[in-house]
């Protein structure tokens, strides 16, 4: 680490601990004073290769070798275009064979390999999968959305548990103040000696002391099992006591009209009754309804009122 | 027994606790080895895990003793093949490779003999140089089996040197038709040692982890990983061999780079079929996806992965170069390193496949030079493969150095049962064993697995050999405590050094002291030198310190034996988690009293810790506190139990701490010491210390006549 330096002011880390090394996408080093001074005007060639270089593209060194910098921003702007995932192949091999084009495509822009023909393949990739590309921007790996995940929950843990200490914290202060209170209290009203006043308070301190004590001991046990089931509710896995009871039995009713018999269920159609009801729509016959139904009720209605008054 | 046995009835897991030197590995091998001999289908193989090589050596030995029996009591030769496995620099036998000093350098040297291409251009130039042994062993070792019977290390070398062999290539091909293998924890939960050596197991295989107390730091070591900038650099220098390596190949041999690059568009296939089949011990670092897929393309040619790793590598660096503590997830790193640099996560997963076998196309000899990079490739798979249970931390400095840039990135694991999940998926009964394993339950928490026997044993003792006190205060009534508050008070000091001044009379010979950490013992040493207490301590004994240095800790104990030895008596002062602590056993007169100088808590202040408490707390339910009183106390019974190594043995173990008198603490030492703690040996004075001390050692010290034979165990329920 002792002797990363600028290679231009010849500046190292050791005697200027402020030193802030700086890398375009050459991958060259070039401390910030530096890269003021030669990028004045806003661009200029590299020091060590000549490439042309925009003042504005210098970015802080993150790692102790610029190459790696220099990679990863290669990388970054690589997989911005070769964002498929693994479910739009139909094979993990395919998609390996894939992952492997991919890396090729970053050594070469890396090392300097064909970078030409290389830069013409990703721009015929980004032409054919334009559509493609665009889905996959907004949409996470699975594995990413997994650990997003995990940490969602784990925040979420330990939130919970800041909040029940800070609750724990906050109720334990207020039992103490209100002890002190009590004690005043007492103090006034009592007609008790003070001495033993103050030995009792420090009696309740005592217990209340070893009470948040036990209380700080004692561990929370887990709420919920591991299938997602809270602890406590009891799911028995015991079968539905089965109630002995006697078949229900159907029997017909009999009305007792003291008049002229009612004329059968059967028959209303033939002796002309149901003219004189709306006919059933197909959708009443699916609900289990019939004319007959109807006429068959209103007809007893009717005979059981007739000769009530000669009874 | 009676657990053990029906432990492996059930084809589960177990957890023992029984105390050390009462001949806990002899009774776990002999019924283990009866019932393979019972039932010679139902459990094949023996696999017996433990820490260093002396203990290795051990188990053989009593192993040997246990054959021995058999074939005098049954008359019948048996056939049983027992061997030990080392690393390269304990079983090479090549006269130039087995006088190198470093482990690292054997293996490299060896490989730079043994590896493949090496032989093949042996072929057609003589002049190359190949090692003879494995050249023998390749014509001929594997086609007629190693003749039965038990090898410990230097059994293997012997018979390697007989005829020729290279033993550690003898032992590892061996291993798979051995019936009892006994090696080190790592070989199992190490996933890239386990990976070479222990994949091919017989899943109905019985596995025992001896003097486990520690497994789960362990697991965790071997999962982890610690980036230096240092690490970096010789990255870096490995990166530049690697791309020059690849354009010098790419010039003379481009068929060879085509090859493999044949071979992983087809994929990892075969790997994955013997997963399927069951063949393998599954890797952790390996995951299922990266056997299921092929390479990902981005980083299918060398070129690519090269400026793969390149790019992985600046990043690195980028991250290091911070000013203040940054604490993130797996996830976190992730999308970071997605958004610097354009890593998916994908091609990381397989970052540790794909240098694995552009390693092996290089053909390069010294794989050793290139542990950094494999380090960064384990490093990026595990990153990528596990969202939970691993934190990345990154710190600029060292906390004691605050002013020296040392930046350092912890990847660290904190949940053991990741490492040691394969083991317990594969094998069909695993049993951890130690000395210290209380409590009990805890395990199998941290460990993730769920037991079907958990039992603590206690010792059947003809005497009360062992005596626990607590000391809690001094003459004068000051409470000694090591916590943090008064543990620069001056009171507490003398009051430590008044208690080993008066033991240091009256216990003869050897007595061990612990402190809780280097830092600690500096301190206190100091300050008894200015109050003159070391003065009056060295009138009766000579003092030896460990140090951070193994060199001068080995000689500070050779010392200290032989001071034993020839009756002057000597103290040994040494700190908890150090070596001293874990391996070394103090028979009979080597250690008559440990005392326990505070309670050892870790450093509860480093960020892994906490992250590794927090964890903990969230996925397990163990509490902060438990955790660290459980590791604090299961460190305090590793080093009291150093004294006690068998019936005969006996010791004063003295916790010199007023916390250890709290229900909490004692509660969790293990049942065998806390049996012999009465009330009356709670909270004692110096004084009383003192009494209690010379009654018992007066009372031990008359001649003991009563020796049983047997190891025995009872339950204790």
């Amino acid at each position: 680490m002792d002797d990363q330096g600028c290679p231009r002011c010849k500046t190292t880390k050791y005697r200027n601990p402020s030193l802030k090394l700086m890398v375009n996408v050459c991958g060259h080093t070039l401390c910030e004073n530096c890269v003021d001074m030669l990028f004045v005007r806003g661009s200029g060639n590299c020091v060590q290769c000549d490439t042309p270089l925009r003042k504005s593209n210098f970015r802080l060194q993150l790692f102790e070798d610029p190459a790696i910098d220099k990679e990863v921003e290669i990388r970054k702007r690589v997989l911005k275009i070769y964002n498929k995932r693994d479910f739009d192949f139909s094979s993990l091999r395919e998609y390996n064979d894939y992952l492997e084009q991919v890396e090729e495509i970053v050594y070469n822009l890396t090392n300097n390999v064909d970078v030409e023909r290389t830069k013409q393949i990703m721009e015929q990739y980004q032409r054919e999968n334009r559509d493609v590309i665009q889905r996959n921007k907004v949409k996470l790996t699975r594995e990413q959305e997994e650990l997003e995940e995990i940490l969602l929950l784990e925040q979420q843990d330990t939130e919970q548990r800041r909040l029940e200490t800070l609750q724990e914290e906050q109720r334990q202060l207020q039992a103490k103040r209100k002890n002190k209170q009590a004690l005043l209290d007492e103090l006034e009203r009592s007609q008790l000696p003070a001495s033993i006043l103050l030995a009792q308070h420090k009696d309740r301190a005592a217990q209340l002391e070893t009470q948040i004590e036990k209380q700080k001991q004692s561990v929370k046990p887990t709420t919920i099992f591991s299938t997602g089931i809270p602890k406590g509710q009891t799911v028995s896995l015991a079968p539905v006591i089965r109630v002995e009871e006697v078949l229900y039995k159907y029997q017909p009713i009999n009305v007792e009209t003291y008049g002229p018999p009612l004329p059968e269920l059967e028959q209303l159609d033939r002796l002309g009754y149901l003219n004189h009801v709306r006919t059933a729509t197909p959708q009443d016959l699916a609900g289990g309804y019939t004319s007959e139904l109807a006429c068959h009720r209103a007809l007893q209605d009717a005979f059981s009122g007739l000769f009530t008054s000669l009874v | 027994m009676l657990e053990l046995k029906r432990t492996l009835d059930a084809k589960g897991h177990g957890v023992l606790e029984m105390p050390s030197g009462t001949g806990k590995t002899i009774s776990l091998l002999s019924l283990i080895v009866a019932y393979q001999k019972a039932y010679p289908l139902e459990v094949t193989k023996l696999i017996y895990c433990s820490r260093t090589v002396p203990e290795i050596e051990k188990v053989v030995e009593e192993l040997r003793k246990l054959m021995e029996f058999y074939t005098k009591e049954t008359g019948e030769k048996n056939n049983f093949l027992a061997l030990a496995l080392s690393s390269r620099k304990n079983l090479c036998i090549h006269p130039e490779v087995s006088s190198l000093r470093f482990g690292k350098e054997v293996d490299g040297k060896c490989h730079s003999l043994t590896a493949s291409y090496i032989r093949a251009q042996h072929h057609s130039n003589p002049s190359q140089p190949v090692c003879r042994f494995y050249e023998e062993f390749d014509a001929v070792g594997r086609q007629v089996p190693i003749p039965s019977g038990i090898y410990n290390l230097d059994d293997l070398k012997d018979f390697g040197r007989k005829k020729g062999w290279c033993p550690y290539y003898l032992a590892r091909y061996s291993i798979l038709h051995a019936n009892i293998v006994v090696y080190s924890y790592h070989y199992l939960l190490d996933p890239k040692i386990a990976d070479l050596v222990s994949k091919e197991l017989a899943k109905k295989s019985v596995v025992v982890f001896d003097e486990a107390h520690n497994i789960d730091n362990v697991c965790i070591d071997s999962m982890s990983v610690n980036i230096t900038r240092r690490t970096l650099d010789r990255c870096q220098t490995n990166v530049d061999t690697l791309q020059n390596t690849i354009q010098r190949i790419k010039e003379t041999d481009a068929a060879k780079l085509r090859e493999e690059y044949r071979r992983l568009v087809e994929g990892l296939k075969e790997a994955n079929v013997a997963r399927e089949t069951d063949i393998y011990l599954s890797n952790p670092v390996l995951p299922d996806e990266v056997l299921q897929e092929a390479i990902p393309g981005s980083i299918r040619t060398a070129e690519h992965f090269v400026g793969f790793l390149k790019r992985f590598l600046e990043y690195l660096k980028a991250r290091l170069r911070i000013h203040h503590v940054v604490q993130e997830s797996s996830p976190q790193f992730l999308k970071d390193i997605y958004e610097k640099v354009c890593i998916d996560r994908k091609p990381l997963r397989f970052c540790a496949e794909r240098l694995r076998s552009l390693l092996r196309t290089l053909e390069i000899a010294d794989i050793a030079d290139f542990s950094p990079i494999t380090l960064i490739s384990h490093f990026a798979t595990l990153v990528s493969t596990y969202s939970k249970g691993f934190t990345i931390i990154i710190e600029p400095f060292e906390d004691k150095t605050p002013t020296i840039a040392n930046p350092v990135l912890h990847f660290s694991c904190m949940d053991p049962s990741i490492a040691i999940k394969p083991v317990f998926e594969r094998f069909q009964s695993v049993v951890i064993t130690s000395g210290t394993l209380s409590p009990l339950d805890i395990y199998p928490r941290i460990l993730d697995f769920r037991p079907v026997t958990m039992a603590s044993f206690t010792m059947t003792l003809a005497r009360t050999c062992l005596c626990p006190l607590i000391v809690g205060r001094g003459n004068d009534q000051v409470a000694m405590s090591s916590k943090f508050e008064t543990r620069e008070d001056f009171a507490v000091i003398r009051n430590y050094g008044n208690l080993l001044l008066e033991m240091s009379a009256i216990v003869p010979d050897g007595i061990v002291a612990f402190f809780t950490s280097y830092v600690y013992m500096e301190n206190i040493v100091a300050s008894w030198y200015e109050q003159g207490i070391l003065e009056n301590i060295q009138r009766n004994k000579l003092i030896f310190i460990e140090t951070p240095d193994a060199a001068e800790t080995s000689m500070a104990l050779e010392k200290y034996q032989e001071a034993c030895e020839n009756g002057r008596g000597a103290i040994l002062l040494s700190v908890a988690r150090g070596k001293v602590s874990e391996g070394i056993d103090f028979v009979h007169h080597f250690g008559r009293a440990v005392i326990m100088f505070g309670v050892p808590y870790v450093y509860t202040q480093s960020r892994i810790l906490k992250a590794r408490l927090e964890y903990l707390r969230d996925q397990f339910q163990i509490r902060e506190n438990d955790f660290l009183t459980f590791d604090a106390m299961r460190h305090a019974a590793q080093c009291v139990g150093r004294a006690i190594r068998g019936k005969t043995d006996y010791g004063l173990m003295i916790f010199a701490d007023k916390r250890y008198a709290r229900a909490d603490k004692r509660g969790k030492l293990p049942r065998w010491i806390q049996e012999h703690i009465s009330d009356g040996s709670l909270n004692l004075t110096i004084d009383e210390t003192v009494q209690l001390s010379k009654h018992f050692l007066r009372q031990m010290a008359q001649p003991f006549r009563r020796v049983r034979p047997a190891p025995f165990f009872t339950r204790f329920s």
